[in-house]
């Protein structure tokens, strides 16, 4: 990606506000009280599990589908009555949606071709039509032929450019598809699951090469997807969505950290989700009770059942007792599972199953199952909802 | 003021202007011969629309509108032996042509049948020939100074082996020229059918003649059944057939509704016949729809099976033989009229007295004519289908217009004779006198041959993911933009193969071609029905032939555009 400036020069991108949206589809809600406001140039992440509702939010900006109430606005123009070929906004589908009967050079000089059918001519009109059913028939003009030069050269596919879209692997396609919808210069882009159909190995490359492009060109992006792996490492904030409603927007951080919810908790990361009943506070610390024991936490909740929350690498596996941690208790080692970097151990405490991750030492023995263990948890680590 | 609004794009202006298209010569077109047959005379439905007097005379008309002609059905005995002689007909064809595939399909399916790619090939000469041909095939077979009464009276026989010129010439002509629209199913039928079933039956000690009849058969049954509705739609609108063969003493609603139209310009008559013909069709085409719809054991599972031929050398062997007998007729019958058309004179002999090429010369200097006409005529036909599948399609798939699919469907339904009456009254005077020109013809056939083109435009669009279009509207095109660059292009492969089989069967086309078509205009297929008519036998085989060859190219054509596709 050498070529950073090229294209830089886009200028007209805008933030994103949806504001009170709600869809309905023949009676039944999809979508209820959707509130947005995207910063201009910021990376968006749309996150949830399928059927949430993400896809047809991003659907309800593109124009493909009609919402059922609310606003929806990109800068400062309200945008809810444009068809979707007036709204440009970029967008890569989850299945690219490369047209097959062109080649790649024809795929991303689409938009720039239907741009010159309007307002030009009925000899200049003829002359694109003819052009989009066989480039070869009619030639591009140079200003044309720059701009998809540039960018092709941008997404480093230049030799590819004569080639039919079926030619070229899956990451090759996703960057014909991402240089078509970046060319029509975009005031805001969007991807709709677009690394959901490569290889593991691939998508982890991709990730990096979306978030360097969006960096350079300040693009307003949202992005849509069902892997909170994959919107924590790119997006700078993500709203995490289920059935229908939206039910936080923060940074990657503040949601690991703060899940507002037992949900978000469970889908961003992994946690031990434990019921418990508030007890009188001691020493400014919430004292939580679960089965015979108790909890000590520094977060406060104004209500007497709670759930505790507990991220598997905050909880320390300890072969004996330890005054460190307020909080310590006595487990049964159930099962281990070695995966690489660290070891992830499920441990019996009480009537619970908590999971654990410690990092894995080179020369150090796994914990078998049947082991006894102390667990320590400091009161910081300690979340309740 | 919304909705005109919603419509009034591009695209919404199209599903328009085709929806009028298919209200003006298809839904009105019929309408009005169901008008016409209380009315018992022509109604001029467009000319009361724009001119008082004749809206007065309408009305007038409408005021003596009786129910006699129904009545009359009951009690005028040429109408209603007519209805029951062509039940009669389509009944015992396809109960025959039943009888005579399974025997066949199975053999294809299911055992090592001796020859059973050159059967399958000659199973297709049926499908190419126009059904009056065949029929012409069969006069000259069978016929006073037919080849086969030589060698039946040479064997010590007495005058006709069969009578080409009667009920069973018919019946004869119809099976052994539509079995093949039952016998492909019936293939898959078999060949789709859970063999695990019949192991299981063959496991449980069954003998194989028992498994076949305790279980192969009974699974082919819904299958069956529902090919043998598709045989007596077919037989009961054609028309080639008797137009040729029918004795004046056998009446029959296809040649008895041509006769009252052409013959007597009894409006009334006519179309109180039309009305039964398209009844009758309508109830066998729902029969079909609703009891055989998806109760198609065979197709439950989607799977493809390993399936154990069987290798009874005996039974393989015989099928072998009586599949062979059953496509040889055919076959005889198309070599015949090749002898013909090729013969100086060929009288009460196995053989011509001599041979010669002059009546294709004839052909060319004097029929050319004929022949430009059917190819133009077939070429309007192929852009209006084109033009109109394609948006049909687009319609049909990606807005679910239930309304432009029912309306592509209505053709399938109407018989030919029937739809051309329709036709013929509705546009019989100003201000919408479209009778007897060329543009009403190449309407006629498009729409009769539209469900085929549909059919296969549909089946691409289909295959057309919808976040191309979706694609395309993104980067700024419209609706119609996107239909022309990206849609358009894509669907050629489905466009190509549809047009080559509209051409085909336009060509072959008899029953609206001729009811309607002008002298001036006169295509290939009318012109061998007149000589026919005036025994003019020569030159009725050498256009037999052109036009068979003809049809046997197109369609080498299409089966590569198809073979392209996968």
């Amino acid at each position: 990606m050498e070529n950073e400036n090229t294209v830089k020069d886009v200028d007209s991108m805008g933030s994103v506000v949806v504001e009170k949206l709600t869809k309905d589809f023949s009676g039944v809600t999809v979508l209820q009280n959707i509130n947005l406001d995207i910063k201009e140039g910021e990376f968006f992440a749309l996150l949830g599990p399928s059927g949430c509702g993400k896809t047809t939010t991003m659907r309800c900006i593109a124009g493909f589908e009609k919402p059922t109430s609310g606003v929806i606005r990109i800068g400062e123009k309200v945008i809810n009555g444009l068809t979707p070929n007036q709204r440009n906004c970029g967008m890569v589908f989850q299945s690219y949606a490369l047209f097959p009967h062109m080649n790649v050079f024809d795929n991303v000089a689409y938009s720039l071709n239907v741009k010159r059918l309007k307002g030009s001519n009925v000899l200049k009109k003829m002359a694109t039509y003819t052009r989009m059913l066989n480039s070869r028939l009619v030639k591009y003009p140079k200003d044309i032929e720059k701009k998809v030069r540039d960018i092709l050269e941008y997404v480093e596919l230049t030799e590819h450019a004569k080639k039919l879209t079926s030619a070229l692997s899956g990451g090759q396609q996703q960057r014909v598809a991402l240089a078509r919808a970046l060319v029509m210069e975009p005031e805001v882009l969007l991807m709709d699951e677009p690394l959901s159909n490569l290889d593991q190995k691939l998508r982890h490359t991709m990730r990096n090469t979306i978030r360097k492009i969006q960096q350079d060109l300040k693009i307003t992006t949202i992005f849509v997807t069902h892997d909170q792996e994959e919107a924590m490492s790119m997006a700078d904030r993500v709203a995490v969505m289920n059935e229908g409603e939206i039910l936080q927007i923060g940074t990657p951080t503040d949601l690991y950290s703060n899940p507002r919810t037992p949900f978000i908790a469970d889908f961003v990361g992994t946690s031990n989700i434990i019921p418990g009943e508030m007890l009188d506070p001691e020493d400014g610390l919430s004292v939580i009770q679960i089965g015979n024991q108790v909890v000590k936490s520094v977060s406060t909740a104004d209500k007497k059942a709670v759930q505790v929350i507990i991220r598997p690498e905050n909880i320390n596996v300890l072969k004996e007792e330890s005054k460190e941690y307020d909080n310590s208790f006595e487990g049964e080692i159930l099962f281990a599972t070695y995966l690489g970097s660290i070891v992830r151990y499920d441990i019996k405490v009480g009537d619970y199953t908590l999971t654990a991750d410690t990092t894995y030492e080179s020369g150090k023995n796994i914990l078998k199952a049947g082991t006894s263990v102390k667990l320590g948890v400091s009161p910081e680590r300690v979340l309740l909802i | 003021m919304k909705w005109l609004k919603r419509n009034f794009t591009g695209i919404g202006i199209v599903k328009l202007v085709i929806y009028a298209f298919f209200i003006l010569f298809l839904i009105i077109p019929l309408l009005s011969v169901f008008l016409v047959s209380f009315t018992n005379e022509p109604i001029n439905l467009f000319g009361s629309l724009i001119s008082m007097e004749t809206l007065q005379h309408t009305v007038s008309q409408f005021t003596h509108a009786t129910v006699d002609n129904f009545k009359s059905v009951f009690s005028n005995g040429t109408y209603f032996s007519a209805l029951l002689n062509s039940l009669r007909l389509s009944f015992l064809v396809s109960i025959i042509v039943l009888i005579v595939c399974v025997p066949i399909a199975y053999g294809i399916a299911r055992t090592k049948m001796p020859f059973k790619k050159t059967i399958s090939a000659l199973c297709t000469i049926p499908l190419i020939v126009p059904t009056f041909i065949s029929a012409y095939a069969f006069i000259i077979m069978f016929g006073r100074a037919g080849w086969v009464t030589y060698l039946y009276n040479s064997l010590g026989g007495e005058g006709f082996l069969i009578d080409p010129y009667s009920f069973t010439g018919i019946v004869l002509v119809q099976v052994f020229f539509f079995f093949p629209y039952a016998l492909w199913p019936m293939v898959a039928t078999f060949k789709v059918s859970d063999v695990s079933l019949e192991e299981a039956s063959r496991n449980m000690g069954s003998k194989s003649w028992l498994t076949f009849v305790t279980v192969t058969f009974p699974l082919a049954i819904p299958g069956m059944l529902s090919t043998a509705l598709v045989i007596f739609a077919v037989s009961f609108s054609d028309f080639g057939t008797p137009i040729i063969l029918a004795p004046t003493d056998l009446n029959l609603l296809v040649v008895e509704a041509y006769r009252e139209i052409a013959g007597f310009f009894n409006w009334g008559g006519a179309a109180i016949l039309t009305v039964i013909m398209i009844a009758v069709a309508g109830f066998v085409f729902w029969l079909q729809n609703h009891f055989f719809k998806g109760k198609d054991y065979g197709a439950l599972s989607g799977k493809p099976k390993q399936v154990k031929m069987n290798d009874n050398k005996l039974l393989s062997g015989s099928l072998s033989v009586f599949a062979g007998f059953v496509v040889l007729v055919p076959l005889l019958a198309m070599l015949t009229v090749f002898m013909q058309s090729i013969a100086t004179t060929w009288g009460v002999d196995p053989l011509p007295a001599g041979y010669t090429l002059n009546h294709y010369k004839d052909i060319f200097t004097n029929s050319l004519g004929n022949i430009q006409n059917s190819i133009i005529l077939a070429l309007g036909a192929l852009v209006l289908s084109i033009i109109i599948a394609t948006f049909v399609s687009y319609f049909v798939v990606r807005q679910n217009s239930t309304g432009l699919d029912f309306m592509t469907t209505v053709p399938l339904i109407v018989p030919g004779i029937a739809f051309g009456i329709a036709l013929i009254q509705t546009f019989n005077t100003a201000p919408l006198q479209l009778t007897g020109t060329a543009a009403i013809l190449i309407i006629a056939y498009s729409i009769r041959r539209l469900p085929y083109m549909v059919r296969s435009t549909v089946g691409t669009m289909k295959s057309i993911k919808g976040d191309i279009e979706e694609a395309a509207v993104n980067l700024g095109a419209s609706t119609l933009t996107a239909a022309v660059t990206v849609i358009g292009p894509l669907m050629l492969p489905g466009i190509a193969a549809g047009s080559i089989l509209v051409f085909i069967t336009v060509i072959k086309e008899t029953s609206i071609t001729i009811l309607m078509a002008p002298a001036e205009w006169a295509p290939m297929s009318l012109a061998i029905f007149q000589n026919i008519l005036r025994a003019e036998y020569y030159s009725a085989a050498a256009m037999s032939i052109v036009l068979v060859v003809l049809v046997l190219v197109l369609q080498a054509i299409a089966n590569r555009f198809s073979r392209k596709e996968l």
